[in-house]
């Protein structure tokens, strides 16, 4: 039993000396599962962690946001906080009252209805438009909030 | 009629029921199968918290204390970018913060450098392994005044050959504080402690190995802590063969040969004599003396016979005997 607590002791002695670095993890929004390498540290904020100095990968899923996958190499320091913005999902209404338009976003989701829902990640993306197998307008879709985009042909889009 | 009203009364509900659904959903439109990504970076803020690391070096000073000293930090080995340089008044501990990760902690290859603003100091080198963070105290220094060093070579002032293997002690009154011989090529090297620089009454006594009466110079360090010296030993070229010398100590060296004539001098063991005549009982001759650093001077008178003994040239040494005696 004396032996089993000295191991003990000195095994956790070891882990303290090893992985030296405090970590903190905040994240917005908050109550987020967090994974380092793999291993669920559990939801955020997380405060007082140990972390080793060396390349890591922090996972992050929530529903309603973008998955968020981040290799870190962690420098020797006394500690470390990290902050995750995560990115929104927006639902889109997309409609167009053009006729025989397929649209594209972002070089590989294709649709060809005039009127679809569309759940898009916050920020840019790539919209283009074909007739016939040929582009005939190409734009940016802004995406900042839920949205109904209205497209006319050549013109900008509308929101509403 | 009446039944076919009461029919529609009864299917009315669910009928609006489809008609809103279907009127919904083809309003609402198809949903795509995909959540649709554009691979923006996610917005993610690093920081971190560095400790710091305190180094202190306590340090001791030996018999004098320097007015300013020099530090200077170098890391990891290199001894070329210092990552701290302090000018300050010489401290009991010298105390500096460096920031964490700079020092290498697997081996003592991070440097303090002191440099005492003094030339009488010699600059000092600590080496010592870094820690990640914290305090780190490293062993007490002390530091002491740079070694007072005296080299040159020693020859024959009778043909500047040069001497090997004659003996040179550096003394304070009598006391000898260090000693060494000149080497194959004549040449040596001697130190001693800086902290008698200031001492009186030191001197370096050499050839105390040779037939000859040994050279001795007062030395001041006042001015340098290095100094050279050729030590010319035995009689110059000045004094005309046969050389005989002095088999004794206090042997009078007298103006004429009668007996009771003026004792001009009493002469040590090892004084070379230049004898120019010879009487059955005495010798005449002359002696050479030293008026300063470079003058010599020779002085004539009369000397016993028995108190003199031929140089030989082919041996400069001492025998065992003679050097016990």
């Amino acid at each position: 039993m004396k032996h089993f607590n000295k191991i003990l002791f000195v095994s956790l002695l070891c882990s303290i000396l090893i992985g030296q670095i405090k970590l903190d993890v905040s994240t917005i929004p908050k109550r987020v599962d967090v994974y380092l390498d793999g291993v669920n540290l559990g939801r955020s904020p997380i405060l007082n962690e140990r972390i080793k100095p060396g390349l890591h990968k922090f996972e992050i899923k929530k529903r309603g946001f973008a998955p968020l996958s981040y290799d870190l190499l962690v420098n020797p320091a006394q500690a470390i906080k990290l902050d995750f913005f995560l990115n929104p999902i927006y639902k889109i209404k997309f409609k167009t009252e053009e006729k025989g338009l397929v649209f594209e976003l972002n070089g590989e989701h294709r649709w060809d209805v005039p009127y679809v829902r569309l759940e898009l990640e916050a920020g840019d993306h790539s919209l283009r438009v074909f007739k016939i197998g040929e582009i005939i307008d190409e734009q940016i879709i802004r995406v900042d909030e839920p949205k109904r985009f209205n497209y006319y042909l050549k013109k900008p889009l509308t929101s509403n | 009629m009446l039944k076919i009203l009461n029919i529609i009364y009864r299917f009315l509900p669910s009928f609006l029921l489809l008609v809103l659904f279907y009127g919904c959903s083809s309003f609402k439109g198809p949903l795509y199968p995909e959540i649709i990504y554009n691979k923006r970076q996610p917005l993610i803020s690093v920081t971190y918290e560095y400790g710091e690391i305190e180094l202190i070096l306590p340090l001791w000073y030996d018999a004098a204390v320097p007015d300013n000293i020099l530090f200077k930090v170098y890391a990891q080995a290199d001894t070329l970018h210092p990552i701290l340089s302090i000018l300050q008044e010489s401290p009991k501990e010298f105390l500096a913060y460096l920031p964490q990760g700079v020092l290498d902690i697997q081996n003592k290859t991070n440097i303090i450098k002191i440099i005492p603003q003094d030339n009488n100091f010699d600059p000092v080198k600590v080496r010592f392994k870094g820690i990640r963070f914290g305090r780190l105290t490293l062993p007490r220094k002390t530091i002491k005044m740079g070694q007072l060093v005296v080299r040159g070579n020693t020859y024959l002032n009778k043909n500047d050959s040069l001497v090997s293997g004659a003996s040179v002690t550096l003394q304070s009154y009598d006391n000898i504080i260090n000693s060494t011989k000149s080497n194959q090529s004549g040449k040596f090297q001697i130190a001693i402690p800086g902290e008698y620089k200031y001492a009186e009454h030191l001197r370096i006594v050499a050839g105390e190995n040779l037939i000859f009466k040994p050279f001795i110079k007062k030395l001041d360090f006042s001015k340098s802590r290095k100094l050279e010296l050729k030590i010319g030993l035995g009689p110059s070229d000045k004094m005309k063969e046969p050389l005989y010398m002095t088999n004794k100590n206090n042997v009078h060296f007298r103006k004429s040969p009668e007996i009771g004539s003026e004792t001009l001098f009493l002469l040590k063991e090892g004084e070379v004599v230049s004898v120019d005549k010879v009487t059955p009982g005495e010798y005449f001759g002359f002696i050479e003396v030293s008026l300063d650093k470079s003058k010599n001077i020779q002085l004539e008178g009369w000397i016993n016979r028995s108190d003199l003994r031929l140089v030989n040239f082919n041996n400069i040494y001492k025998q065992q005997f003679e050097r016990n005696k």
